[in-house]
């Protein structure tokens, strides 16, 4: 079973950029702004539907990291620094833990149900990201647990009742720094907190980073798939016997304008494919197109799409 | 420029925020008399001469002709330095008014690169971020004019900050050193082709772009010059190639005074990568974003500088640009602060020489009022800590 989605947050049109940029000069209104929104998500829609995509992304467009609505939404947590985003010219406020924490109703900005078709796919991070970009008042594996309880879940809960069938967990934190191991079953623990009995499809997906030195773990996790970035990690690593867990093929670079050609793509998902034999495989890209231009990234889509296709021919 | 240096000494780092005169006029558009006003008041404060003719310059605008928007930046560049000479820092720029954007700015005057679009940086913030194509070359000098300019203009004397090396390569997309995208190679071959690429990238960005555009500066009289590098850290691994670009960058100009500019980074990581990088005279660093905002000179007091022992111990001893200002806020920090974080550092080094006084970065993000407000109470407050050391 092949299915192909895009995962995280998409770029923003020119005319977004030029209207937010004016927003903070107070050149403009947040209901012109809005507006321009708007038109960005009809057309991200349109190039999912185009492409043929499995699932509907909203892209996260007006989110301005991947933490801050979930901030915002929350009790306990404040937007702390700026800091880099791993290995990137692009940076988000770190949380910072006040108090204990809890969920409210993300932002009805944030809600774009109305607009993007199912089935859909939301995107959160992970429980170990969130606590390790985040400012901890105490032990880092406490604030991990009472992220996933008290925020991600209720969040995760709420997409699913707005109908979200795939839930994606970002998670490049580990593949890009580690993790002691003492730490893994506070992780293990926390991803289960958000996915027991949740009622969707939940994925963990791992990038900036080579996977391959916790393929085995990560098999083990309460998630329905895991995802892999094939930048960083050699497709020989995902060893046999994945079974019932699917595989998400991290397979078109999020941080590169070359164009992963059709071929390149097919060769690469059924390799991982047979290697693997996994129930079911998701191709997407390796992370959030985020980091492209706009026009760029709907060519990616339009390449997934192809991809998928071709792999749906063939396999 | 050793004549410049002293302890203590206070100097500029980075972009100024555009007058809201200065971009709708640049852009031919329509200007309010709160924007013309504007333009009086802080004349008048920041005692720009002959600022009057700016005035009527902008009475008459929308500005239709290129000779008299070229005048707008020109102006923009005269309030850029007066504001930070009146504010007292010792060495000045401009506030990069006359350029673009750091990136944007250097690639546009080199050849090997085509623009790609907008990516976000954060928040509402976007730079154009451009691929390398093709052999990288300089296609003009591009800080040359601005420089000239500057000489005619400034009182004080000037440091001209540009973009390093490291920094263009990381902020640049790549299809020309390492163009493949065949996930299935092994990834042991596919890692050393990368290293590969990115080292060839990044050090022809240094011999062929940045060095020719320094000799250029300093032929025209340039004695000081920042290689700003706030990419610098962005991969731990690339470190050495970080501190080999900057090597590169000034290799046999011997008679520049280079140093460089870090910030919004675990400066941690820079060690001990940057023990190599000994044609660099000073590392001007930000550290407040990362501090209290306690009065104190003990560790406890000032844990965003904990850092310093690691600068302060490298064997070419360079200077250390102090950041005393977290460019982020618009919290005006105390001079007792400021004075707080000098003594702190200054302390650690023993020896006042090489501590020199900066903003963490640019203050392009902050409004005038607060920026200027910010680098009055930057100088106060090293004239408290210079009272203090009885220097």
């Amino acid at each position: 079973l092949i299915s192909a989605y895009l995962h995280g947050i998409y770029p923003r049109s020119e005319p977004v950029v030029a209207a937010t940029r004016d927003l903070d000069r107070g050149r403009t209104t947040p209901e012109a702004v809005s507006a321009l929104y708007d038109q960005d998500l009809r057309a991200l829609v349109d190039v999912q539907r185009e492409a043929g995509l499995d699932y509907f992304s909203d892209g996260l467009l007006r989110w301005q990291d991947l933490f801050r609505p979930l901030v915002e939404a929350s009790h306990g947590l404040a937007g702390g620094a700026l800091v880099r985003w791993f290995d990137n010219n692009t940076f988000f406020r770190a949380p910072e833990e006040q108090g204990e924490i809890s969920a409210g109703e993300l932002g009805s900005v944030y809600d774009t149900t109305s607009a993007v078709p199912e089935p859909r796919v939301a995107t959160l991070p992970s429980p170990l990201l969130f606590s390790r970009v985040s400012v901890p008042s105490g032990d880092p594996n406490d604030l991990m647990r009472e992220l996933a309880r008290g925020l991600l879940r209720p969040v995760a809960e709420q997409l699913v009742a707005r109908g979200y069938g795939v839930i994606q967990l970002q998670e490049p934190w580990l593949t890009f720094h580690g993790i002691e191991d003492a730490d893994w079953k506070h992780f293990e623990e926390s991803l289960g907190l958000i996915t027991e009995g949740l009622g969707a499809t939940t994925v963990l997906h791992t990038y900036f980073g080579d996977a391959g030195p916790w393929i085995d773990r990560l098999r083990d996790l309460p998630v329905d798939a895991v995802g892999v970035d094939f930048f960083e990690t050699d497709v020989r690593s995902l060893r046999s016997g994945w079974g019932s867990k699917g595989l998400l093929v991290g397979a078109l670079s999020g941080r590169r304008s070359n164009m992963e050609s059709v071929e390149d793509i097919v060769k690469l998902v059924k390799m991982a494919a047979e290697t693997a034999g996994p129930e079911a495989v998701y191709v997407s890209t390796i992370s959030d197109l985020e980091l492209l231009p706009r026009d760029l990234a709907a060519d990616k889509v339009r390449r997934l799409g192809e991809a998928a296709a071709k792999l749906r021919e063939e396999l | 420029v050793t004549d410049v240096l002293k302890p203590l000494l206070t100097h500029e780092m980075g972009s100024l925020a555009k007058p809201g005169w200065r971009v709708k006029a640049y852009a031919g558009k329509t200007l309010s008399a709160t924007d013309v006003e504007d333009a009086r008041v802080w004349g008048e404060k920041i005692g720009v001469p002959n600022h009057e003719q700016l005035v009527e310059l902008l009475e008459r605008a929308p500005l239709e002709s290129r000779e008299d928007r070229a005048e707008v930046t020109a102006w923009s560049a005269r309030y850029g330095v007066r504001l930070l000479e009146s504010a007292g820092l010792d060495v000045v720029y401009d506030g990069e008014q006359r350029r673009s954007e750091m990136y944007a700015w250097a690639v546009a005057h080199s050849n090997g690169f085509d623009f790609k679009g907008t990516v976000r940086s954060w928040d509402n913030k976007y730079y154009s971020k451009a691929a390398v194509t093709g052999p990288i070359s300089l296609g003009e000098p591009y800080h040359n004019e601005e420089f000239a300019f500057l000489k005619d203009v400034a009182e004080a004397d000037l440091k001209v900050p540009i973009t390093g090396a490291y920094t263009i390569a990381d902020w640049s997309y790549d299809e020309r050193y390492f163009a493949d995208t065949d996930l299935t190679a092994p990834l042991s071959d596919r890692k050393a082709a990368r290293k590969q690429g990115r080292q060839d990238f990044t050090l022809e960005v240094a011999r062929n772009l940045i060095r020719p555009n320094n000799q250029a500066l300093m032929e025209l009289g340039a004695k000081w010059i920042q290689i700003d590098e706030p990419g610098g850290s962005t991969d731990p691994e690339e470190l050495d190639l970080f501190a080999e670009s900057f090597n590169a960058s000034v290799d046999g100009l011997d008679d520049g005074y280079f140093s460089t500019h870090l910030c919004f980074s675990d400066y941690n990581l820079f060690f001990p990568a940057i023990e190599a990088m000994t044609a660099c005279r000073q590392f001007a660093v930000g550290f407040a974003n990362y501090d209290t905002r306690e009065l104190g000179v003990s560790d406890e007091d000032r844990p965003g500088y904990a850092v310093i022992k690691k600068f302060r111990d490298l064997s070419y001893s360079p200077v250390l640009g102090l950041g005393v200002l977290d460019i982020h806020t618009d919290f005006i920090e105390p001079p007792e602060l400021v004075r707080d974080r000098i003594l702190y550092a200054v302390e650690v080094f023993g020896d006042p020489d090489r501590i020199h006084v900066t903003p963490d970065c640019g203050l392009r993000t902050r409004s005038w009022d607060v920026a200027y407000a910010k680098l009055v109470n930057m100088v106060e407050g090293t004239e408290q800590a210079k009272e203090q050391l009885g220097l």
